[in-house]
């Protein structure tokens, strides 16, 4: 009888981890499914306020081809490098993101241009994979643990997470800080779909959020042929080398757990525009770490950062 | 005796405790400064402001009791920029379903309607009286023009007692300018 309990225990353990294990394949391939040249639909809509005197913005749209780049490719760990084409003559490097299996290093964005990194518990995040977004010059955005979800046909992950502004209000508004971004990012037959929900927020320090206004995000990714992104995939060929240092740089710079604040500029440029000077210089990871090192904000000294 | 009320837009902050410094305590009593710094946002953005001053303009009580919308309070200012008059402010009340709501209508130097605002709204109900796709229709009217609710001014369905009541607000408010303006008042 014994004998018999025991051999049942171990069918059904290894049903759970057969079940598992296709599972984490079925949420590599989704995240894998990104990869590949998509024409890009941006459209974006302000939609409810609490305030009867908020005057809604104008919507935005945009349209891109864009290159998605499987720059790593590990059992828990895939990072796809998102490259922007330009009228069929200039790439731009564009964000990156990040998917780690059952990270517990995360960053959160703040206020004023500071994240804090944390660690989370082993157990809450079994199953879920992180998702890290990073800017055009590798500095961070946000960071969410969710899991994937398989069902009916549908392949999501969602998750909610304070950001910085995005590019396209962060030199147009001042009238809130913070984006609360809640992230859907679905496969479909076309090739994928990244839906927001987006809370605009007021953040001061020691008093509750604000919620300015919400808006709905429709970031659309149809699939067009390979050729089409030919010019990123060559230049990232070119450029990847750099782009290798320039992760390793940071690596270092997130290694931590607490704070970091980055100075907006240094010597009255932004961060973006250093980068595009070291990388036509083609520069080691060592000089990355330097330029880095002058836009951390030392918080003895901290005068910069806006609202300290 | 003309009292003078500025308020230099530095800062939210800043708005808050200068306005209570120089409104004074009587205006205080009227103007929460949840509605002040209302009022400053509107006068910002309608005019592309970043500082100006608001000087009230006086309204004695026997004006007063002739013209239709209330001018004994702080309601009716003048907008400089520098010194110069870049337009006129009326902060008003009206009523709403079963309470009152705040609204300010911002006039052109020559005494056009720029904006109108809804800045305080008090109830569930009604609320579509603030968009500016309603709004929007008051733009360009001129002192002395009355307004009808559904001729002039198009109906909103589920707004109707607000949207009729701002109506009438704006409508009596015309009509007050053009009383103080014949008696050249601006």
């Amino acid at each position: 009888m014994r004998k018999t309990i025991t051999f049942l225990m171990l069918i059904m353990g290894g049903a759970a981890a057969i079940n598992a294990q296709s599972k984490k394949e079925l949420d590599q391939k989704a995240i894998k499914d990104m990869c590949g040249c998509y024409e890009v639909t941006f459209k974006y809509t302000e939609t409810f306020a609490p305030e009867i005197d908020y005057e809604k913005k104008l919507d935005y749209t945009a349209k891109a081809l864009e290159l998605a780049l499987p720059i790593i490719d590990e059992e828990n760990k895939i990072s796809l490098q998102h490259l922007l084409v330009i009228n069929d003559s200039t790439v731009i490097k564009h964000w990156r993101q990040d998917w780690l299996y059952e990270n517990q290093k995360v960053f959160h964005y703040d206020k004023d241009n500071n994240w804090v990194f944390s660690k989370l518990p082993a157990d809450a995040v079994k199953g879920q994979w992180t998702q890290k977004v990073y800017q055009v010059d590798d500095s961070p955005r946000y960071s969410g643990s969710a899991t994937w979800v398989h069902f009916d046909g549908k392949h999501f992950w969602e998750n909610k997470s304070d950001s910085p502004l995005p590019r396209r209000e962060y030199t147009k508004r001042s009238d809130y800080n913070v984006m609360r971004r809640g992230n859907r990012q679905e496969i479909t037959s076309y090739g994928w779909v990244h839906e927001q929900d987006n809370d605009k927020v007021v953040r001061k320090e020691g008093q509750e959020d604000v919620l300015l206004a919400q808006e709905k995000g429709m970031n659309i990714y149809t699939k067009v042929a390979d050729e089409k992104c030919q010019l990123a995939e060559d230049w990232w060929k070119e450029h990847q080398g750099f782009w290798a240092n320039a992760r390793a740089a940071w690596d270092e710079v997130y290694d931590r757990e607490g704070d970091l604040t980055l100075h907006k500029k240094v010597e009255e440029k932004p961060l973006f525009m250093h980068f595009h000077t070291l990388e036509k210089q083609n520069v080691n990871q060592a000089a990355i770490l330097e330029l880095l090192r002058k836009f951390i904000v030392d918080k003895t000294t901290n005068t910069n950062a806006e609202g300290k | 005796m003309l009292r003078v009320n500025k308020f230099k837009v530095l800062s939210w902050g800043a708005v808050f405790f200068t306005a209570l410094f120089l409104f004074g305590f009587r205006a205080m009593d009227k103007i929460s400064p949840k509605l002040q710094e209302k009022l400053s946002a509107a006068v910002q953005t309608t005019f592309e402001v970043g500082e100006f001053d608001l000087e009230w303009i006086q309204v004695n009580s026997s004006l007063n009791a002739n013209t239709p919308v209330e001018l004994g309070g702080d309601n009716l200012f003048k907008i400089l920029q520098d010194g110069n008059v870049i337009g006129y402010v009326y902060l008003g009340q009206a009523n709403s379903m079963k309470n009152v709501f705040d609204y300010v209508v911002l006039f052109n130097p020559d005494l056009s309607i720029k904006k109108a605002k809804i800045l305080i709204y008090r109830e569930d109900y009604g609320r579509q009286v603030g968009s500016q796709r309603w709004l929007k229709q008051f733009v360009g009217k001129k002192p002395g023009e009355s307004l009808t609710y559904g001729e002039d001014i198009d109906a909103i369905s589920g707004a109707t007692i607000s949207a009729k009541s701002m109506t009438l607000a704006v409508s009596d408010v015309l009509e007050s300018m053009e009383i103080l303006k014949d008696r050249n008042r601006f």
